[in-house]
């Protein structure tokens, strides 16, 4: 998938819930980017998407650590926690394990507790205001798909 | 009438036990408990495992300030949601044991609507009587919620963040300047030394539902504006006092924070406090509240109290002390008390809910 770009939050909530309909029904996406780059809002689009929940509903779980919209949609967010053994606590393997979409921000800092084939969503703003590029790498291919 | 209350929904491990919906009797938390006396080493109270090993000690401690034993007890009550499932389940569990074991009533108790009854179990300690219909304002670094309470144990959502929690932008423009996180403590204790209106950050437009909050913008702003102005040496330098000393007092923060960033916390620090009244007053208006209840760890902040008693809202504004504003158990002991007098019990096979939403 080559680099798409957003322009407004809209945009980017529209192209979260375009990404959901590619995703397999059970994967974890890593949301890569800065404070402010745009992971929560792609993650209201991959929810609406997935018909999980609706936009409003789907908030930063940095101080909760786990949200879980449905059966089949998680979203982790490890900005706070700063140690392995932190995460290790978490247990995040039994969400990994099962049959659901799993985000999770910040995941990028414990490759090790992330499962090996995570699809990566790397989010960058560009420019000023609410532009963003946005890019979505697959397991297993080096090459950008 | 006498309630143990357990609360484990996030990081903190916490017991109490009040009196009548109006005198803690007793009130611990795990995190400010002598961690080099009674469980050794320091304990992040972060998911099931420290709750497992703080729960037993922390109920224990509860019981013995409150001199009581569990079989005098009318009801032990326990965070059913929302929270962590894991940490949750510490809680729930432990307390199910206690009931089983004693022959006490089991009632749960939503964590969101603790935080509202720690302000009304405070008030009536002190012989007050708060009028409802009351706004309850729920901010903390998971919460920023809005809720409309025609009577106690009514509840209606007003509004909330769509993105972050107030308590939780805070912490992160704290941690992205170098104070640490969380810092939005030390960001209240800085404020009051910038100037206020230094910098004027645009407001959230919210599209849909009015009475939502929006921090995620003022974060990113306040990053840009970082970004933009090669702020690298001295965030290094306030990383490096917190090496050699995690918890540096306000003056030493005042040595390595020069004005302009002061300006930027103090600017911060308003805008948020303003966008929290603005809804508030709003709010306040439009169900006609006769009081007003602001709740959560973001309670704590000098800044909104000061605020909020200086915006004249046109009635009275409640805040809980300190120790009840942050996660405690004596919140969720005092909420039960509604529950107990409708016979509200909960069956054993209650179970963790990390949704669970406060409607009535």
């Amino acid at each position: 998938m080559p680099v798409v770009r957003t322009h407004s939050e809209a945009e980017t909530i529209a192209f979260g819930r375009e990404l959901a309909g590619t995703l397999p029904s059970r994967c974890a996406v890593l949301l890569i980017g800065n404070l402010g780059a745009g992971k929560t809002t792609l993650a209201k689009g991959i929810a609406e998407g997935l018909g999980a929940a609706p936009a409003e509903e789907v908030s930063s779980p940095t101080f909760t650590l786990i949200h879980q919209y449905s059966e089949k949609l998680f979203h982790i967010d490890l900005y706070r926690l700063d140690t392995i053994g932190e995460v290790r606590t978490l247990g995040l393997d039994e969400i990994f394990d099962r049959e659901a979409v799993v985000l999770v921000e910040w995941g990028e800092r414990f490759p090790e507790l992330m499962p090996e084939l995570s699809i990566e969503v790397h989010l960058r703003c560009s420019g000023e205001g609410e532009d963003r590029e946005i890019e979505v790498i697959y397991p297993g291919s080096d090459s950008r798909v | 009438m006498r309630i143990l209350g357990i609360e484990s929904s996030c990081d903190e491990t916490a017991a109490a036990v009040v009196e009548n919906g109006e005198r803690v009797l007793s009130s611990v938390v795990a995190s400010q408990l002598d961690t080099h006396g009674k469980y050794g080493g320091v304990v992040p109270e972060l998911a099931s495992r420290e709750h497992l090993r703080a729960v037993v000690p922390v109920v224990r401690a509860a019981l013995e300030q409150a001199r009581i034993r569990l079989e005098d007890l009318s009801a032990i009550a326990v965070t059913e949601g929302p929270g962590l499932v894991g940490s949750l389940l510490v809680g729930i569990t432990y307390a199910k044991s206690l009931c089983f074991v004693s022959g006490v009533p089991l009632i749960a108790v939503n964590h969101v609507e603790g935080h509202i009854h720690a302000v009304i179990l405070e008030a009536r300690g002190r012989g007050e009587v708060i009028p409802f219909p009351t706004l309850a304002l729920v901010v903390s670094g998971g919460h920023t919620h809005l809720f409309e309470c025609r009577a106690p144990g009514q509840y209606r959502l007003l509004g909330k963040t769509r993105d972050d929690a107030a308590g939780e932008a805070f912490d992160k423009v704290a941690k992205l300047l170098g104070f640490g996180y969380p810092g939005g403590p030390v960001v209240d204790h800085l404020a009051p030394f910038g100037n206020p209106t230094a910098i004027r950050f645009t407001r959230a437009k919210m599209k849909g539902n009015t009475n939502d909050f929006s921090f995620s913008g003022l974060k990113t702003a306040v990053l840009r504006w970082v970004e933009s102005r090669g702020m690298e040496q001295e965030i290094e330098r306030r990383r490096e006092l917190l090496r050699t000393n995690p918890r540096p007092a306000p003056e030493q923060w005042l040595e390595v924070t020069p004005a302009p960033t002061l300006d930027l916390l103090a600017s911060f620090q308003r805008t948020v406090i303003e966008e929290l009244l603005r809804h508030v007053a709003r709010a306040a208006e439009q169900i006609a509240a006769a009081s007003i209840i602001v709740s959560g760890g973001v309670a704590c902040n000098s800044g909104l109290r000061q605020a909020a008693s200086a915006v004249r809202l046109g009635v009275p504004v409640y805040f809980p002390t300190p120790g009840l504003s942050t996660d405690n158990a004596a919140m969720i002991a005092a909420a039960a008390f509604i529950h107990l007098e409708r016979g509200d019990f909960s069956a054993m096979s209650l179970t963790a809910r990390a949704n669970l939403p406060l409607v009535t």
